[in-house]
């Protein structure tokens, strides 16, 4: 008897603790929610002038009742593994607590569990999207702001339906120009002193030639 | 007969003229400052250590500027974490022949002219840091700015030129110590003055563009003040003691092989590397270390990192004074034990650093680390000034170019790629860090001892070692002259057990004009 409290002990504190990490493993939730973007495969879109427009809606062949926790449903933009690739701050994780591979926020909207009709939402990529490959999913979330199911638009190895985003430079003609002239300025400067040092320098040992002779 | 050596006859000629030079500060035959007075801005010793400090941090500010902004350059870049590592190593690497060429350059035309000539050289590349798109852009600017970390060598310089051997140790540890501080003070800088651009209303990807003219220009105006407000040496500056015979013109081959041929040189080279050269990766590793290893935010991560760098403030020139404080007591030998023991110390310590897995006490840990391994910096260059005093400026750009061989070594062998994982390579570090130490053994002064002998039987004088540094030739020329005069102030480095005893009587104090 004492040896199954100890083991029920043991789990509950299993469970606290992955509640203690908000550590929701990625491999634990199932993929229920269909979620398609405009951007077709491979197609590249420009950074603060282009849209996406996400569509997304519980998949109806699933049994009724699987979305009685969801509460939220956030749609974020994720980078494909291509990008993934020799950048650790884009690490993917199977804890989503430390996952990193979905860091912009399309949109939040609430999840109304008896509207079984998709939403949609309307984003003008923003100035700050970094040059990269991407994919869109979509999380559900309970009242906990846990995750309890998800969605994306590309296949489970990620590899389809991919598309790319072009970040802004963020160069300027006027700091390009500034550049030059502050670089240009900070050159001639030294030749000019050492000019001046070299006037100086003759005058001082011309002086020193009369005090000698 | 009228053949009198050229320098003795501008001597006595100007004689009156330097001798009437008043100094605030008490002086000894050479008109080096025997006190160091950090509130003062006296000219020309502490006004030329104010100048040097602030221009060298400003360097650092540059040459460190982009790592705190990275999290939003290597978006705007496209960067992967190779070419990251790549462009931290290029920007540790071009000083290692920048600073040589620096210590040379200083012998022959001064620290004045070199720094400033270098600094205003280097701004061109911190204000096209703002107009880069690429990886290989990146590493570019990274590469040619890092050229300007070689005025540490023309700071030394300057110190050793303005300070007496009592007090050099300190003069050399402050404003080395002060400098690196700009390594630090930069992780706090760039990210402020980023989000107040940002903030201003300019996008992300342009604020950080904007951000980098404040290091360059800054770093331009350091410049224009060493060129209005310094002065070589005590005396007067290079050009006009050199038009005016005071300050023989010096062959550069000559002043090259001396300094090359002095094995010390090396030795402290070496050493050097695995102090400064280790500081110099952990500031390139060490918020990503804080960051990966234990998941803090990467704005935790930076002021950790910061903190590495900010004890410069009081741990460089500490290993200065404690240098010149044993030096009283012990001489050489003490400042030679001195720096064996710190740096060893740091050695263990990093070790460490590597084990812990908690993070307060790695916090603690690197803390601790971090004023041993700044320590040791601080006495190695209460050393370099005694090794020779015609290539000073070699022996520096020697000493100055092995610390980022240092740098660039350890971070290709042990933080490149994933072959180690950081904690790994910290540790690793620190056992380096210890056999790299074990050759101060070596060093051996005639006239002084080394860490296990004492002075040489043959009862070798300071002036026989300076004076070694000059033929029968130039002797007679009267080039030697300033080496002579340094011999006699440097018999401190004898220590007190032994002042009294070896001295002959009727010879004053350093201090005598």
């Amino acid at each position: 008897m004492a040896s199954y409290k100890v083991v029920a002990a043991s789990f509950l504190l299993c469970c606290l603790v992955q509640t203690c990490y908000g550590g929701v493993l990625f491999s634990s939730l199932e993929r229920t929610i269909d979620v398609t973007a405009s951007p077709k495969e491979g197609q590249v879109l420009s950074a603060g002038v282009d849209k996406i427009s996400v569509t997304w809606a519980l998949n109806n062949t699933l049994p009724s009742g699987i979305d009685s926790t969801y509460k939220t449903i956030k749609v974020k933009l994720c980078y494909a593994p291509v990008s993934q690739r020799d950048r650790p701050w884009r690490k993917m994780e199977n804890n989503l607590s430390r996952d990193k591979t979905c860091q912009q926020k399309i949109v939040s909207k609430p999840y109304d569990a008896s509207n079984k009709t998709s939403q949609s939402f309307e984003w003008i990529i923003g100035r700050d999207i970094p040059t990269a490959t991407y994919f869109v999913r979509a999380y559900a979330y309970d009242q906990n702001d846990m995750e309890v199911g998800y969605g994306q638009t590309t296949n489970d190895k990620k590899s389809t339906n991919l598309f790319e985003i072009n970040g802004v430079t963020g160069k300027h003609t006027s700091l390009d120009i500034s550049s030059v002239c502050f670089s240009a300025f900070s050159v001639v400067s030294l030749f000019v002193f050492f000019y001046i040092e070299k006037r100086k320098g003759k005058a001082a040992s011309s002086v020193e030639q009369k005090v000698i002779t | 007969m009228e053949v009198e050596h050229p320098a003795a006859a501008a001597e006595s000629n100007n004689g009156n003229q330097s001798q009437e030079q008043k100094f605030s500060v008490p002086v000894d035959s050479e008109n080096k400052a025997t006190e160091f007075r950090l509130l003062s801005i006296s000219k020309p010793h502490m006004r030329a250590f104010h100048l040097s400090w602030i221009s060298f941090f400003s360097c650092f500010v540059s040459s460190f500027a982009a790592p705190p902004l990275l999290p939003i350059i290597r978006d705007n870049l496209n960067l992967t974490a190779t070419d990251i590592g790549n462009a931290g190593v290029a920007s540790v690497s071009g000083a290692v022949f920048a600073r040589v060429a620096m210590g040379t350059a200083c012998d022959l035309v001064g620290p004045r002219l070199a720094s400033a000539s270098l600094i205003l050289l280097t701004a061109p590349a911190v204000y096209f840091t703002s107009v880069i798109n690429s990886a290989t852009s990146y590493l570019l600017v990274r590469f040619f700015t890092g050229f300007s970390l070689a005025t540490f060598v023309s700071t030394q310089f300057w110190m050793s030129s303005m300070f007496s051997p009592p007090v050099v140790g300190r003069a050399n540890g402050f404003s080395g110590g002060w400098g690196n501080l700009g390594g630090g003070a930069t992780q706090l800088i760039m990210p402020l003055v980023f989000s107040l651009i940002r903030d201003i209303g300019a996008a992300q990807f342009t604020a950080w563009r904007i951000a980098f003219f404040v290091p360059a220009f800054f770093q331009m105006l350091t410049a224009f003040s060493i060129l209005i407000f310094g002065q070589d040496m005590p005396d007067g500056n290079f050009q006009r003691l050199k038009k005016a015979g005071e300050k023989p013109k010096d062959e550069f081959s000559k002043v090259l092989f001396h300094g090359v041929s002095n094995y010390r040189g090396w030795i402290l080279a070496l050493t050097y590397g695995y102090c400064f050269g280790v500081e110099l990766t952990i500031d390139n590793i060490i918020a990503e270390y804080f960051y990966d290893r234990f998941n803090l935010k990467l704005h935790t991560a930076g002021i950790i990192a910061a903190s590495f760098g900010l004890a410069n403030l009081f741990s460089r020139p500490g290993g200065g004074i404690v240098s010149d404080a044993v030096s009283k007591r012990f001489g050489m030998r003490g400042r030679l034990w001195a720096l064996w023991l710190c740096q060893t110390f740091a050695g263990v310590l990093c070790i460490i650093l590597g084990l812990v897995g908690s993070l307060s006490v790695s916090v603690v840990v690197m803390i601790i680390f971090s004023v041993f391994v700044q320590a040791a910096c601080g006495m190695t260059f209460g050393i370099v000034p005694f090794v020779s005093r015609r290539s000073l400026g070699v022996i520096s750009g020697m000493t100055g170019g092995g610390g980022n061989v240092g740098a660039v070594v350890t971070q290709l062998i042990f933080f490149k790629g994933s072959r180690f994982s950081k904690e790994r390579g910290i540790t690793l570090m620190g056992v380096m860090i210890i056999i790299c130490t074990l050759p101060i053994c070596l060093i051996y002064f005639p006239q002084w001892g080394g860490m296990f002998f004492g002075p040489s039987s043959e009862k070798v004088t300071e002036e026989d070692y300076y004076l070694g540094e000059w033929n029968s030739k130039e002797q007679e020329k009267g080039s030697h002259h300033a080496s002579l005069k340094f011999a006699d102030n440097s018999v401190s480095e004898r220590g007190r057990r032994l002042n009294a005893s070896t001295r002959p009587a009727d010879e004053s104090t350093p201090t005598h004009v």
